[in-house]
């Protein structure tokens, strides 16, 4: 049977989403995220942790960070040093489509 | 419900060992994890290898799975046993968004079967969603036909297909993240769904580029346009706008139209990037043109090579 709703999406623009919010979403514990944060390798806002909110970027790094610690039995450390390949790789391959179209990495003005 | 076969799906043999379930997995991980895969349909390809290896690594699991895999089919379809009780009490490795075969015989659901007091939310899901350039500017309504589990107080899950108009708000950007609340997995013992992540990526076009908020646009201006300046109509994702060229610009400048870029507080800024595109001499006229401009401007472009 089909349905028809309409539904109105959220858009996840600044820090938005608790702790248990963005622990949820990563399929992870709080205290796993925590660990995260204090040890600086996932941003967060300032404050003790159950004020701390995060944003899209931190929602998508927090699954990645997820990820590949689950899928290649890594250490937090590790699966960190990836995450930030992938980051660069995918800021790399931005910055090329930009300079392509002349963006602030290509033709001079 | 069909049958999923996991062993296929790793690539292996009934008879693999735990190591090589592992190996298998992580070479798969590899090639199709949605970061770095190339395969167009990386994330669906992960999403059942994590299932298979969610099952295959856990000793009860793939015991479990093995027996099941015995029973008779009709045409490939599947039922649940009857007396399946989805023993299952280890959740951690559950991958979200689970196809009904995996939540109908390990997931979640089973502890309902198991303990009617059980409470949970449903898991969160995850997916990406595709949109025009012109949709972060004036906001759009696209329709999304999604998977919405339910479990039933016996634990058996079903699924309702269920088309949604999604409301997407002005002001996205590439990469950011929409929250549609209760569309995730269903929650068990009555708890709340989870809710559906969408990941925003703006549909490939030639004409436009993104940087956070700030959108690049190439404009073609012919030379004449750009030699001694022009005032030019351009068609942008903000409307249409007049803009002047100005004299002796080359491929490749920026002009910089403040606060165009994709609405927001602060706005994102428009840049149009020209391209000076050369008329094609194709009339003898055209080529007397050519051959006036050749000889009367002498303009060597090479002059800087020491040709």
């Amino acid at each position: 049977m089909t349905q028809m709703d309409s539904v109105t999406a959220v858009l996840i623009d600044g820090p938005l989403l608790t702790l248990e919010e963005l622990a949820g979403a990563c399929g992870m514990r709080v205290q796993w995220v925590v660990q995260k944060v204090q040890d600086e390798l996932l941003g967060a806002t300032a404050g003790e942790p159950m004020s701390w909110r995060f944003g899209s970027a931190e929602l998508t790094r927090c699954r990645r960070l997820a990820g590949i610690e689950q899928m290649f039995e890594v250490n937090q450390e590790a699966a960190a040093f990836m995450v930030d390949l992938i980051e660069e790789v995918a800021q790399l391959r931005r910055q090329l489509r930009l300079a392509q179209a002349g963006g602030p990495h290509g033709a001079a003005a | 419900m069909d049958f999923k076969d996991y062993y296929k799906v790793l690539g292996l043999a009934q008879t693999a060992a735990p190591d090589e379930v592992k190996k298998a997995y992580r070479k798969l991980a590899r090639k199709f994890h949605p970061d770095v895969s190339k395969e167009a349909d990386a994330a669906t390809r992960m999403q059942d290898i994590n299932e298979a290896y969610a099952v295959l690594s856990d000793a009860e699991k793939r015991a479990a799975y093995d027996e099941l895999s015995r029973q008779p089919r009709d045409r490939g379809q599947f039922e649940a046993p009857r007396d399946w009780d989805g023993r299952f009490s280890d959740h951690s490795g559950d991958p979200a968004g689970a196809s009904d075969f995996f939540a109908n015989l390990f997931g979640q659901a089973g502890h309902a079967k198991r303990s009617p007091a059980f409470k949970m939310r449903g898991q969160d899901h995850h997916a990406g969603i595709e949109i025009e350039l012109a949709d972060a500017y004036h906001g759009a309504q696209r329709a999304l036909s999604v998977q919405v589990q339910q479990i039933g107080a016996d634990g058996h899950v079903s699924a309702t297909q269920r088309t949604l108009d999604v409301h997407i708000p002005k002001g996205v950007k590439e990469g950011q993240q929409l929250r549609l609340a209760t569309l995730g997995g269903a929650g068990i013992g009555g708890a709340p769904s989870g809710d559906l992540y969408l990941e925003i990526h703006f549909k490939p076009n030639a004409q436009y580029r993104t940087d956070g908020r700030d959108v690049y646009q190439q404009i073609p201006v012919a030379p004449w346009e750009a030699a001694v300046g022009a005032s030019i109509e351009v068609p942008t994702p903000a409307g249409r706008v007049q803009v002047s060229v100005p004299a002796g610009s080359q491929t490749g400048r920026k002009l910089r139209l403040k606060g165009r870029g994709i609405p927001a507080h602060p706005p994102g800024d428009l840049y149009l990037v020209l391209e000076v595109v050369l008329p094609p001499a194709t009339t003898e006229r055209h080529k007397e043109l050519y051959a006036t401009m050749a000889r009367e401007m002498a303009f060597d472009p090479r002059e800087k090579m020491g040709a």
